[in-house]
């Protein structure tokens, strides 16, 4: 069973998709603080990272910045898809040099946002 | 008047170091010593020194020559000693010593058939004198107010300069009547030029108010005027003792003299106060000033006034004071003009206000909304029994709903001064939803007329909805408590031209007394009003090209707002 990390500080969003995502069959793990966040990516092995950027404590750049230590900038890209309700240049330029996919809050589709977090 | 003895020439040579006595420094401030070595460790090679009203000249060994106490004296001397290296205030001494050699000449040429002691008493008591007020005067004003202490001047009460820098639009009256009170107004060039004209082409200087009536001069009676020319400026210096006694010919002459000594004060004063590229600039700034505005510099006494400054405003009209550091103080003074500023100025705020308020209002709300939404959508896919999927459909909608309205006035308030076509329902339905807080209990109709439905209109959007806003929260809070079934009708009807949109409440009528105040800044009847709603509502209908009225019904209750607006 694959195994996915949501890091998202609105506790309803972050259940909300740990419900939709665990109806489909994955296997969910869930944190509300980016330190806890790296914490659980340097102890577990995850298929997917889903990250919110604006978090109370760190970014979710600096997540990423921290899991550089387990996976390499390829695996990276692969695994963390981000989410984001400022779509500035700055965060598209960044998000852009990890190569990571992006997601706006909120979503337009539900479907299509869960389609891009699973495949 | 040239004391000088042959002898002091030998005695002197240039470049020999010179004490000068501080008392002549102080006595005579208008002279720049500053390029003199004053030496107070080595014994000066000369000394000027004043002693019972007399200069004195001593050399290093020992000789004591006595002069009269004159500037001219001081001056010549020093120049005698002074070294090559002070060649630049050389020329300026020289040509000082020239201007005032050439007055005395002029003035002891006249009175040489008077030849009196009494005369020439007076006349050394009025040159220093002049010179003292002019040198301690920092500015014009304080000059004219110092020259009624000129000896012979004493029974004058009114001192007035008329000046005209080239190029401006208008000349400037200022100076002391009744001796201490301050005066100061504008006064047309074509009103100046007359007068200009007339007291160059006067030989007897002496003119009398009623000649002068478009000037409307600040004192009665006849008055003595001098002109001045230069490049730069033209100026009439007037006294007046405020009654209508001729002048007799003496007191005529000193007042020519006076004048002509104080030139080259007139001209370091215009120059100090006019001619700083700075100053230009704030004149040139405050000409086009919509708004009456006096910058008063405290140092100097000095005004600066705006071109709509055209009379003695009391301070009591005071809109806006501010005292600067650097020692100037703005008023701002109230007028029609400085309220349409002061509205688009508080518009201006309003909208940025509302727009950060939104911004944060959006970035909060919408992380919550799209929770909700999530959480709703987690549900729909649960399968729920049909009671239940309806209600979490509501719920899901309600949050489309929300997550839309905030959207639109973010949109609304990024584009808040651009014109674009917008539908006339979609605007008075965003108007309605925006009010709703306050408008809840009130049952609105609309009533859209023959091709009005439809109609699109081309406005910056967000400017209609204000004014719409501010009458259906006006109109709601009026029948408030008022009406036990409150009613708001809109009805949009059309000409070829304009659209109108007609707000007809059933609340209290507003009395016709107050119909024409209501759009009067500050007028409210609210305790929570700043008066402000519908002035502000009726700038932007006309910023638009529009009108915004209250149309008087004969209805006893109820009121009429007709909002109109140009198909483009």
């Amino acid at each position: 069973m694959k195994k996915f990390l949501i890091i998202e500080d609105e506790i309803l969003i972050q259940q909300s998709l740990k419900k939709l995502l665990e109806r489909r069959g994955f296997e969910i793990d869930v944190s509300a603080s980016g330190k806890q966040a790296i914490e659980f990516i340097i102890n577990h092995d995850y298929d997917r990272i889903i990250c919110d950027l604006m978090l109370q404590d760190i970014s979710g750049f600096d997540v990423i910045e921290e899991s550089k230590k387990k996976y390499r900038p390829k695996e990276i890209s692969s695994k963390f898809i981000i989410m984001t309700a400022y779509n500035s240049p700055q965060v598209l330029n960044r998000a852009n040099s990890y190569q990571c996919r992006l997601l706006n809050k909120p979503f337009d589709d539900l479907e299509q946002a869960l389609k891009i977090m699973v495949e | 008047m040239d004391n000088k003895p042959n002898s002091l020439k030998e005695d002197i040579d240039s470049g020999k170091t010179i004490f000068i006595d501080p008392q002549i420094i102080l006595d005579f401030p208008e002279c720049d010593f500053s390029n003199f070595h004053f030496l107070n460790t080595k014994k000066p090679d000369v000394s000027l020194l004043k002693n019972n009203h007399q200069l004195v000249l001593e050399t290093s060994d020992g000789d004591r020559t006595l002069f009269p106490y004159f500037l001219n004296n001081i001056l010549s001397l020093l120049k005698i000693n002074l070294s090559s290296t002070h060649q630049l205030t050389q020329d300026a001494f020289e040509s000082f010593l020239k201007t005032t050699q050439k007055t005395e000449k002029k003035i002891f040429s006249r009175v040489s058939s008077v030849s009196n002691r009494n005369f020439k008493d007076l006349w050394d008591e009025i040159i220093k004198k002049i010179n003292s007020i002019s040198s301690e005067s920092q500015s014009l004003n304080s000059l004219m107010e110092k020259l009624l202490n000129v000896p012979f001047l004493q029974k004058f009460e009114s001192s007035l300069l008329v000046l005209h820098l080239k190029g401006q639009t208008k000349a400037k009256l200022f100076g002391v009547i009744l001796r201490d009170e301050k005066t100061q107004k504008l006064i047309e060039v074509k009103d100046f030029n007359n007068l200009f004209h007339s007291v160059k082409k006067s030989k007897i200087k002496s003119f009398s108010t009623e000649y002068f009536m478009k000037i409307n001069l600040p004192f009665n009676g006849s008055f003595l005027a001098k002109e001045i020319i230069s490049k730069k400026y033209s100026l009439v210096a007037m006294v007046s003792r405020n009654d209508f006694l001729a002048y007799c010919k003496n007191e005529i002459e000193l007042f020519e003299t006076c004048i002509d000594l104080l030139q080259p004060h007139f001209e370091r004063l215009i120059e100090q106060e006019f001619s700083d590229k700075k100053i230009s600039e704030l004149r040139t700034c405050l000409k086009d000033f919509p708004i009456p505005v006096r910058i008063k510099n405290i140092q100097t006494g000095t005004y600066f006034l705006s071109d709509f400054y055209i009379r003695d405003i009391p301070d009591k009209d005071i809109f806006f004071h501010k005292r600067l550091k650097s020692n100037f103080i703005i008023d701002l003074f109230d007028c029609d003009e400085l309220r349409h500023y002061a509205f688009d100025l508080f518009h201006f705020q309003r909208i940025s206000l509302l727009g950060e308020l939104l911004n944060t209002l959006r970035h909060e709300l919408s992380n919550p909304l799209f929770g909700l939404k999530l959480s709703a959508e987690l549900f729909e896919q649960m399968g729920l029994d049909q009671s239940n999927s309806i209600l979490i459909g509501e719920v899901k909608k309600n949050i489309i709903r929300s997550q839309k309205i905030i959207e639109n006035f973010s949109n609304l308030y990024q584009i808040q001064n651009e014109s674009k076509l917008f539908s006339i329902k979609k605007l008075i339905e965003e108007s309605i939803t925006l009010s709703k807080s306050e408008s809840r209990e009130v049952k609105k109709s609309i009533n859209f007329g023959m091709n009005t439905e439809e109609l699109k209109i081309n406005v910056p959007g967000i400017f209609v909805i204000q004014i719409l806003f501010n009458l259906i929260v006006n109109a709601s809070q009026a029948m408030k408590s008022q009406v036990y079934r409150p009613e708001l009708e809109i009805l949009i009807s059309r000409s070829l031209t304009e659209v109108f949109i007609d707000l007809i409440d059933n609340g209290p009528n507003i009395p016709t007394d107050q119909s024409s105040q209501i759009f009067k800044p500050f007028f409210t009847t609210k305790s929570q009003g700043t008066g402000l709603g519908l002035v502000l509502s009726r700038n932007l209908a006309l910023k638009m090209g529009g009108n915004l009225e209250y149309l008087i019904n004969n209805k006893p209750t109820g009121a009429h707002f007709r909002l109109t607006l140009p198909i483009s």
